[in-house]
Order: C-alpha cells, then sequence, then structure tokens
C-alpha cells in the first residue's frame, strides 16, 4: 500500500482496529514517518479549508448584495475624470482662514463619456479643472485663499439645527475631504457622520460649531409619503450658483419600482444629486439622487421617510433632534426660497490623486 | 429579506457561523455591517472598501471560532470592531504615508493580535495552495479536489475523469498527489521513497 493511500485511509478513520493501533504505534516512534503524516494532513486540511472559506465568501458576497446591494443597479456615468499631478510646493494659506490649498500643474485628460447598459445617472457633476482656472487663481492667490479644483461637486442641504447636512454618497465615496459653501457660508470642512448604500445617503457634520450656532432651519423632513400629482420643488448646484427646477411628483416608485424613491418630472442635471425635493408648503420630501438617461424630465429622489428611518437606525435619533415645522408654509414660493436658500450648499469633494 | 429580524445571541451566532447556518449568517452579517461601515467611511474609506473590510472580519471570526481553544472574551460587537480596526489601519499602512485614525467613541478594543496573526498565516497557506494547485494544472486540480474536497469516491471519480476502474483512477490520484506535495512543500517535503522502502 503507498504511504498517502495509509495515510488517507487512517485520517478518514477506514482503517480497522489492528491497522489503526499499528499505525498509532509508528506515528509514535518513527519521527521521519509522524512528520510525513503530518505534512499530509497540513496539505489536505490547507484543501478543505480553502474550499470552506471560498465558499463562505461567497455567501457574503451574496448576502452583501441583497442586504445592501441596492445600489448597484444605479451606475454613475463619468463624464471626465481629472487627474491632478502635484509637484508644485506652492502652498498658500490664507491669513484668518484653516483652509491650505495645494497647487500644481493640472492635466486634463478628457476620458470621454462611458456609457452602460444601465439607465439610471446619477448626478455628482464631476469636474475638470482647466488651465485658465489655475492662471486665474495664480493671479489672486497672494490676496486671498485659492481653493484647488474639487474632484467632484453637488449639492447638499441643513437637516437641522445642530449642523447635520444630507447628501449623496456617491459622490463623497472615496473622499479624502470634503467642503460646503454656498451664497452666505463660506466654505468649511465637514466630516462624514454616517453612510447608507441601500439610500445612497451620506450624512455629514460641519465641524466648526460656530458656522451654525445661529441656524434657524425653516423645514422638516417629512415623514408621510407625498401624493401623484403634488407640486413639488427643488433647488442645486448643478452649477455654481443655485439652480431652481419645478414640476410634479409622477410616481411613488423609482427605477424597476423601487419604493424608496419618487419620480419626479422636474429636469435634473449633474450636480443636482443630494440637493433637497420640497413640496408646496416648503417640506423637504425627498434627497435628489439620478435621472433616467435619455428621459431628460425625469428624476429621482430618495423618500425623506426613508431618509429618516435610516438615520434612526444606524446613527440614533440624536442626529435628527432639533427639527421644525416648516415655517415657509403659505408664502410665495420666491419668499421660500429665500429662506430655504441659505441651507442648501454646494458640497465639493476631493479625492485622493 | 422579508423574514423578521431574528436576535440571536453570541454564542448562537459564533455556533450558526461554524455550522454554516446560513439564516444565522445573514442575520450576523446585517447585525454588525453599519459598524464597520461607519469606521471605514469614517476613515477616509469608501463604502467598498468597508465591504471588503467587513467580509474579511468575518472571516477571520470565521477560521479563530473553529479553533477547539477559541473563547470569546469580549462582546461579539467588540471583537468585530477590534479586528475590522486592525485590518482597516493595516490597509492604510499599506496603501499610504500618511493617515489619521480618528479616535472614536465606540469604545472598547478587544485583543485581537494573534486572532490576526492566525488568519494572516491562513492567508499564506490558501494563496500557497491556490499557487500549488495552479502549477499543478487540470485535470489533476479537479481530481484532487473532489477527492479531498468533494469527497467522492475512487468509482465516481474514475465514472468522472473517464478512467476505466477505481485502481486506474486511485493510481492518477496519487501521481496527481505527489505533484501536488512538490509544488507546495517545495524544499521541506519529506523524501516519499524514504518511507516506501520501509513500507
Amino acid at each position: 500500500m503507498r504511504s498517502t493511500d495509509l495515510f488517507d485511509d487512517y485520517l478518514e478513520g477506514k482503517l480497522n482496529a489492528n491497522e489503526a493501533a499499528d499505525f498509532e504505534i509508528r506515528l509514535n516512534s518513527d519521527e521521519v514517518f509522524a512528520n510525513a503524516v503530518n505534512q499530509h494532513k497540513s496539505l489536505i486540511d490547507s484543501l478543505t479549508e480553502n474550499n470552506e472559506i471560498d465558499n463562505l465568501k461567497a455567501q457574503l458576497t451574496k448576502i452583501h448584495e441583497q442586504e445592501f446591494g441596492g445600489d448597484a443597479k444605479i451606475i454613475s456615468v463619468n463624464k471626465k475624470e481629472t487627474f491632478i499631478k502635484r509637484y508644485g510646493k506652492t502652498a498658500m494659506v490664507a491669513a484668518g482662514t484653516a483652509l491650505a490649498v495645494v497647487f500644481g500643474a493640472v492635466a486634463v485628460l478628457g476620458l470621454g463619456i462611458q456609457k452602460t447598459s444601465n439607465q439610471i445617472t446619477e448626478l455628482g457633476l464631476k469636474l475638470t479643472a482647466t488651465n485658465e482656472a489655475i492662471v486665474e487663481g495664480i493671479k489672486e492667490g497672494s490676496q486671498k485663499p485659492v481653493h484647488a479644483p474639487a474632484n467632484m461637486e453637488g449639492s447638499a442641504f441643513a437637516l437641522n439645527n445642530s449642523g447635520y447636512i444630507i447628501t449623496s454618497l456617491h459622490m463623497i465615496n472615496g473622499a479624502d475631504s470634503v467642503f460646503i459653501e454656498n451664497k452666505v457660508f463660506d466654505r468649511t470642512s465637514a466630516k462624514v457622520i454616517l453612510t447608507d448604500p441601500k439610500l445612497d445617503l451620506a450624512v455629514l457634520k460641519i465641524e466648526n460649531k460656530e458656522l451654525y450656532k445661529n441656524w434657524q432651519v425653516p423645514y422638516s423632513l417629512n415623514t408621510k409619503l407625498a401624493d401623484v400629482g403634488e407640486k413639488v420643488f427643488t433647488l442645486g448646484y448643478p452649477r455654481k450658483d443655485m439652480v431652481y427646477g419645478e414640476g410634479s411628483l409622477s410616481s411613488l416608485s423609482g427605477f424597476f419600482n423601487d419604493t424608496t424613491m419618487y419620480q419626479i418630472s422636474i429636469p435634473v442635471n449633474p450636480g443636482n444629486s443630494g440637493g433637497p425635493l420640497l413640496d408646496d408648503h416648503g417640506n423637504i420630501i425627498g434627497v435628489i439622487r439620478g435621472k433616467i438617461t435619455n428621459a431628460e424630465a425625469t428624476g429621482f429622489a430618495v423618500k425623506s421617510g426613508e431618509i429618516i428611518n435610516s438615520i434612526r437606525t444606524i446613527g440614533g435619533d440624536s442626529i435628527l433632534t432639533g427639527n421644525k415645522k416648516p415655517v415657509t408654509k403659505g408664502l410665495k414660493r420666491t419668499e421660500q426660497i429665500k429662506r430655504i436658500n441659505p441651507y442648501v450648499f454646494n458640497v465639493l469633494v476631493y479625492k485622493k490623486d | 429579506m422579508s423574514k423578521p429580524n431574528l436576535q440571536f445571541s453570541d454564542s448562537q451566532f459564533l455556533e450558526g457561523l461554524r455550522s454554516g447556518n446560513s439564516e444565522v449568517l445573514r442575520a450576523l452579517y446585517k447585525k454588525y455591517y453599519n459598524i464597520v461601515l461607519k469606521l471605514v467611511v469614517n476613515n477616509s474609506g469608501s463604502s467598498d472598501a468597508a465591504r471588503d473590510i467587513y467580509q474579511e472580519t468575518i472571516i477571520v471570526l470565521f477560521e479563530n471560532s473553529k479553533k477547539p481553544s477559541f473563547e470569546l472574551h469580549c462582546q461579539l460587537q467588540t471583537y468585530i470592531y477590534s479586528v475590522a480596526k486592525r485590518l482597516w489601519l493595516k490597509h492604510l499602512k499599506k496603501n499610504s504615508n500618511t493617515f489619521l485614525m480618528r479616535e472614536d467613541s465606540e469604545g472598547e478594543i478587544a485583543d485581537v493580535s494573534e486572532d490576526i496573526s492566525l488568519h494572516d498565516k491562513k492567508e499564506k497557506d490558501f494563496e500557497k495552495v491556490n499557487q500549488s494547485l495552479a502549477s499543478l494544472g487540470e485535470p489533476c486540480a479537479a481530481l484532487i479536489k473532489d477527492f479531498y474536497v468533494h469527497k467522492l469516491s475512487m468509482d465516481e471519480i474514475a465514472e468522472k475523469f473517464g478512467y476505466t476502474n477505481a485502481d486506474n483512477a486511485k493510481n492518477q490520484k496519487y501521481k496527481c498527489l505527489q505533484r501536488l506535495k512538490k509544488y507546495f512543500f517545495e524544499k521541506d517535503l519529506v523524501k516519499n521513497s524514504e518511507i516506501e522502502r520501509k513500507n
């Protein structure tokens, strides 16, 4: 009998009592033999364990997809990629601000539009810095803070008076640092408090307490489901200035009948992602998430009820405190916007290059 | 997915993980994912990175829970958080020169050094097995796996691989195994001829 067959039979308990006893005597007396058996066993163990781990990995991947992979059907369309090669040491720090800005030469590589078979486009705006912007930046550099171009921009809005901000996760994924700004609010850094990939949701918090101590957020997140046909509007930053969009709520479910989303008839653009969706009374009823490729006047927003549930589950109630009843109810739209405006932000995301 | 969230104790989770109970595994996975997601995303990672770290954490737990001597000296949540933190720190160290790990309020950290070293050792072993199997090539690799992992009989193997009988299949398995050992152990292979002589 070949030694390895004997080993196998012993390890699987196939030897009879006498054979097993002989085997064990030899195992205890013959070191070379014992080493060979141990080696054999270690290889077989590795083989079986390897298989176990492979199976476990496959199971985990499946569970993850089923439980947390809600955004698998939505793929962002990369418009352009920006590669910033930093070689300059010219860091300019503005007096009185905590913002250090690193400067360098910028190489712009247009990669063209990467089409996918998926039909939802996420709306984070990937930015391409131009040489002009850099030249302009250098000219102004010595006088005031100059910000390096962000890798990704989108919208966000205040959740409550405690400095919490809601935006879309797909914009801040892999972020090195996140800043927010708007007309009344200087650029300031925000840290990521929690994220929910299923809803493409991220909650940020402004780090400097002084900046939000006087906040009076004029709206609250609606817990109730909105009605089809309701007039809705959004505010966001598809470009440097805030842009208003209005339409109506077209469906209580999103793409692929996803019940966590509303479908809306507002033309949304790259950069709108993460912005608020409001009803006529100025309640937040959702967060703009994406649109259907090739359908210009259709957008999707994650329902506010889903967002509240998610924040409560992941982050606890403390994040949600301080919400006020909407104070813009009954006001003219222009008045509503004036009051809501200060609490809607442009998000700037920097990623490691 | 529509099933209600079942409640399991830490030891039930461990037992289910060891025995491959898919329902328990799912409940376990769902219960602690957000802790690791938060940890990674708050420390310059993406949600994809969080997923990878979390799955590796579960594997560390699985490997260690299989040890007869394994005992959980803290809450499962603390264990998972501690392992994930170590794994994520390792990843950060490997991939960037400068990083900052935020101090967190999660509190307790368990000493999981030994558990991590066991995992590292196993990772190396698996890599070696996979490389050896790759060098071995087909049909040998499949034959070895069918015999040792899927526990097929020699008759079944003869049938599947087209050998005339079980003895032939056994012969073939022997040759394949000898080659596999050569790849796997390389220098430290005990010479089988030495033992055969004594037989």
